[in-house]
């Protein structure tokens, strides 16, 4: 299954069982509509019911991205795979405290040892991050302890300020990042984090869509309204293994500049051709695999993200208990 | 695995060519890259593969038509050159 990313303004269109870009300038992309799982338009694109129909009806996610590179909203079909039964039981966990709580400290174990695993990975290189790797540590052991899904954020909170403040150390590249500043980001690696973490959550998305979970229901995030929370819970573990580690591997081997980068009345926005590095860069760390050491094959990250899902289903209905991903390689 | 195709479409009844050759054509766009006149390649499960062949078979004339697929297990094990135009843009799923 593949993925399609649309730089280019245009038309989309219903055509011959396929649906067909077409630029202002004629050229056009087949997009084979029987491979292909989700679609991210990042352009100006029209289209027409009849493609939206035809779309729905391929059961293909449609993730919108504005002209800054931020994520927009996601043209979410019916829902295909709906089971009631699932839905009685993540409500359940959502509303016994307690088993809500286990559920999101779980989310937070797995993406605290993620995070730590990535600074070892960086010690081993020779960066000075001893204090750094002790405090997160040390921060880990609370986690467990906690008695609110407040105070669990609020350690979650520690644990990336800690994180953060290392970045300077392990980017090779002269940047100024201090901490995290959203809407809007304020310099180059916040908007790579903010640019990443939309891509994360939209692949999170489209995972979820194909299982048979309610994207609504969240336990670390609030359900709130108008958004699909679990796609969060899901995408904090995974933050640390695909955005962080890319943007490291992007800003180290300069492949990223500063010149990638425009800024425009206190934006700073990723130009056109940053845009399409950074995704191809996601796109092939997605399909990148490893050895799974219980289904003995290999798994890319993006299957790893719906392997999430499926454990979660599990746990809701009682069969394993979850134990978030944590990287064995 | 990956999926080099290649038909022929006979055309010695013109219009019965005609349209199995429009159909063909429109048939494996759904699963495949075109990439030449009537050459498509990409990515597919063994399950698609048969899907593409059981609709294709709807149309193919088993006396003159003919349909070749080259199988990898792989896209790894398979070196691609271009020798005249650089065409690699045709199967990038960035646009």
């Amino acid at each position: 299954m593949e993925s399609y990313f649309l730089f280019s303004s245009g038309e989309l269109r219903r055509k011959d069982n396929v649906v067909r870009m077409t630029a202002l300038d004629g050229r056009f992309k087949v997009l084979k509509i029987e491979v292909m799982r989700d679609l991210y338009l990042f352009g100006k694109a029209s289209m027409n019911t009849d493609c939206l129909n035809y779309l729905a009806q391929s059961k293909i996610p449609v993730h919108f991205f504005n002209h800054y590179g931020f994520y927009t909203g996601t043209f979410y079909p019916k829902e295909a795979n709906v089971s009631g039964n699932l839905l009685i039981r993540q409500v359940e966990h959502y509303t016994d405290f307690e088993k809500r709580l286990n559920i999101a400290q779980e989310f937070i174990q797995g993406a605290c040892y993620n995070i730590l695993k990535n600074l070892k990975y960086y010690r081993q290189r020779g960066k000075e991050l001893d204090k750094a790797i002790n405090e997160i540590q040390a921060l880990e052991k609370m986690i467990s302890r906690t008695v609110t899904i407040e105070e669990l954020m609020g350690i979650e909170g520690n644990i990336h300020r800690v994180y953060y403040g290392t970045w300077t150390t392990i980017i090779n590249q002269e940047v100024d990042f201090e901490k995290r500043v959203k809407r809007p980001p304020d310099n180059v690696v916040n908007t790579l984090i903010s640019f990443l973490n939309s891509l994360v959550y939209t692949t999170c998305l489209s995972e979820i869509y194909v299982s048979q979970l309610n994207p609504t229901i969240s336990y670390l995030h609030s359900a709130g309204e108008r958004r699909f929370s679990l796609s969060l819970d899901i995408a904090e573990i995974f933050k640390p293994l695909l955005t962080d580690r890319i943007i490291f591997s992007l800003l180290n081997r300069k492949v990223i500049t500063e010149k990638d980068f425009s800024k425009d009345s206190n934006y700073f926005y990723l130009k056109d051709k940053g845009k399409r590095k950074v995704l191809e860069m996601y796109n092939s760390t997605l399909d990148e695999t490893v050895r799974h050491k219980d289904l003995k094959r290999n798994v890319s990250y993006r299957k790893m993200m719906r392997l999430e899902c499926y454990k979660l289903i599990k746990h809701l209905l009682g069969e394993r208990e979850y134990q978030a991903l944590r990287k064995w390689w | 695995m990956y999926v080099i195709l290649i038909y022929d479409i006979s055309m010695i009844e013109l219009r019965q060519g005609a349209k199995v050759s429009r159909n063909v054509f429109k048939i494996c766009k759904k699963y495949l890259t075109h990439i030449q006149k009537s050459v498509f390649e990409g990515e597919l499960t063994p399950a698609k593969l048969q899907k593409l062949r059981n609709e294709l078979a709807q149309y193919l004339r088993e006396d003159l038509d003919s349909v070749v697929i080259f199988k990898s297990k792989q896209k790894k094990g398979l070196d691609k050159e271009f020798w005249a135009a650089d065409e690699s843009e045709k199967t990038s799923n960035f646009f």
